[in-house]
């Protein structure tokens, strides 16, 4: 086993290339910064000692750990969002080096080795930053909800087992239910663009909170909801209220908005098909849309 | 931000959006490939007259042109065009962060949209009847090829078509690529790449049809096409007007 690690570490040295001895010991950050929600963004650079196989969340702890810049002031640690750290929870998505990915797989060897020896770290800019690296993803979420992205098993009875699902089906959908709400899709999309609504000194949070809803809803829902709304009306029982999710996906902000840039699915950290589901939505809403003008 | 209620293009948003897709096939692609593959007529080498002979099947509509025009390809071109500003101000171009290439084809069918709106004004202005009032309209249907060449003569005139009409045949072949995603017509990466194929082999296809019509005219002995035109007025004066053909032309043949 730990021969197998070693040798893991040597292919990911390898990947690094040694024409980089001199960024070694040492790894150069760029990080865009702010400090409060709404505030001034502003760049600040960081240095820390280097260390194989490290990540940028790795980096982002040392960062919080030494609380210096690189000339040497005291700062305050740069906030960022983390969870599993494999890849599966979606949480710490941000642009590294100008491009949107998750930063628990980006490792600091391939980057270096990519684009040199300062690593560029962004927050997000489809989404309000709330601190530093932080962002309010609560958009992404209000997609999914705006499609109904689940199966509706509330009740107050037992319903009994659901229908059965056959392999191929089942293979069909599993790809498509690995999305993890990281957002990159929406990231990348030349037509998801950036909502921020702001609370007014006169407004209560429920009224703002109504009045960033429907703010959310005028902008493109995003590849990721069209995707689980295609997952979920393949589902046998997800399928009950198709029709429902069809109505979301062709209101205001649906699939018509894509404009096929196919950005989502070259980014996707999950590789899901999301042109696929794209395309299979389109179909989908052709044929609502034509039953809906014909069978009223 | 949104208090006030949805205008009438967010409410029918999905409507619009594809009847936008739709009337980008039907009629205004179908229009763009049969004008092109008109004019690639010009290169059948017989002085224009193959080309005199389409354009009268075209004119001999008669009045009834005028509303066809309007109905089939002004108004449905204009109607794209509306919308699909309003496409190009709502998205934010990213090919510098993500130069894959179906950005860089998103990136390119708004930029060439645009540059063929401007194209086909000015073209409009210069060569239909419309562009009078404006010192343009220089195309006259009785005397089809050798007025057109005449106006294709300058330099500056041609580099502007070449530039117009690969825009215009991009957007068309790549937006039948897109269309084709939309409606849901092919849906998996492998039928969208087959359905690709297809799309590069019209593009190509209508692209040589455009430029080859534009050399043709630019390589056009304008006085043989002109006499060719005269004969051809004749030869209908003599035979005064069979049934479908275009009215003989005020303008008395002896003018040449």
């Amino acid at each position: 086993m730990i021969k197998a690690a070693d040798s893991a570490a040597d292919l990911v040295h390898g990947a690094g290339g040694d024409d980089h001895g001199a960024a070694r010991s040492v790894v150069r950050v760029r990080v865009l910064r702010q400090d409060v929600a709404g505030g001034e963004s502003y760049w600040e650079r960081f240095e820390v000692s280097y260390e194989p196989n490290m990540n940028v969340i790795s980096v982002l702890q040392k960062i919080a750990a030494q609380a210096r810049s690189q000339d040497g002031r005291k700062v305050a640690p740069v906030a960022w969002d983390c969870n599993c750290l494999e890849e599966v929870c979606g949480s710490c998505t941000m642009l590294i080096n100008g491009r949107t990915r998750m930063a628990c797989s980006a490792l600091v060897d391939r980057l270096q080795a990519e684009s040199g020896d300062e690593i560029e770290l962004r927050p997000m800019s489809k989404f309000p930053v709330v601190r530093d690296l932080v962002v309010d993803r609560r958009r992404l979420f209000r997609g999914l909800e705006k499609v109904k992205a689940w199966v509706p098993v509330e009740g107050s009875y037992d319903l009994g087992p659901g229908p059965r699902i056959s392999p191929e089906e089942q293979e069909d959908a599993y790809p498509l239910s690995e999305c993890m709400s990281c957002g990159c899709c929406l990231e990348a999309c030349p037509q998801y663009t950036k909502v921020e609504a702001v609370r007014r000194d006169d407004e209560s949070e429920a009224d703002f909170e109504k009045r960033r809803k429907s703010a959310f809803d005028t902008g493109f829902v995003g590849a990721h909801a069209i995707s689980q709304a295609v997952l979920f009306n393949a589902h046998p029982t997800g399928r009950m209220i198709a029709d429902e999710r069809m109505e979301a996906l062709t209101r205001q902000g649906g699939i018509q908005m894509c404009g096929n840039a196919q950005n989502c699915v070259a980014v996707c950290p999950k590789r899901i098909p999301l042109t696929r589901s794209i395309a299979r939505a389109g179909r989908a809403a052709t044929v609502w849309a034509l039953k809906k003008l014909f069978d009223r | 931000m949104s208090e006030s209620s949805p205008s009438f293009l967010e409410r029918h948003q999905f409507v619009i959006y594809r009847l936008f897709s739709l009337s980008g096939l039907i009629p205004v692609g179908a229009f763009l490939a049969v004008h092109l593959l008109t004019n690639a007529s010009i290169l059948a080498g017989d002085d224009g007259r193959t080309f005199q002979s389409r354009v009268d099947m075209i004119h001999s509509l008669g009045p009834l042109l005028v509303p066809v025009e309007w109905a089939f390809i002004f108004l449905p071109m204009l109607f794209h065009a509306a919308v699909g500003f309003v496409i190009i101000a709502n998205g934010l171009p990213n090919v510098g962060s993500y130069a894959y290439v179906g950005n860089v084809r998103y990136t390119l069918q708004r930029a060439t949209g645009m540059i063929a709106f401007a194209f086909i004004v000015w073209h409009i202005m210069q060569l239909h009847w419309l562009g009078k009032p404006f010192g343009g309209g220089k195309f006259d249907p009785h005397q089809a090829a050798s007025t057109a060449a005449t106006a294709l003569q300058p330099t500056l005139t041609s580099i502007l078509y070449t530039i117009g009409i690969l825009s215009t045949v991009f957007h068309f072949s790549n937006g039948l690529w897109t269309l084709g995603i939309t409606w849901g017509l092919w849906t998996s990466p492998a039928a969208m790449r087959r359905a690709n194929v297809v799309s590069i082999v019209v593009g190509l296809g209508l692209a040589a049809a455009g430029l080859g019509a534009l050399g043709g005219f630019r390589s056009l002995d304008v006085s043989k096409a002109r006499e060719a035109e005269v004969w051809t007025e004749k030869q209908k004066r003599a035979l005064s007007v069979p049934g479908g053909a275009v009215a003989p032309s005020p303008i008395p043949a002896s003018t040449h």
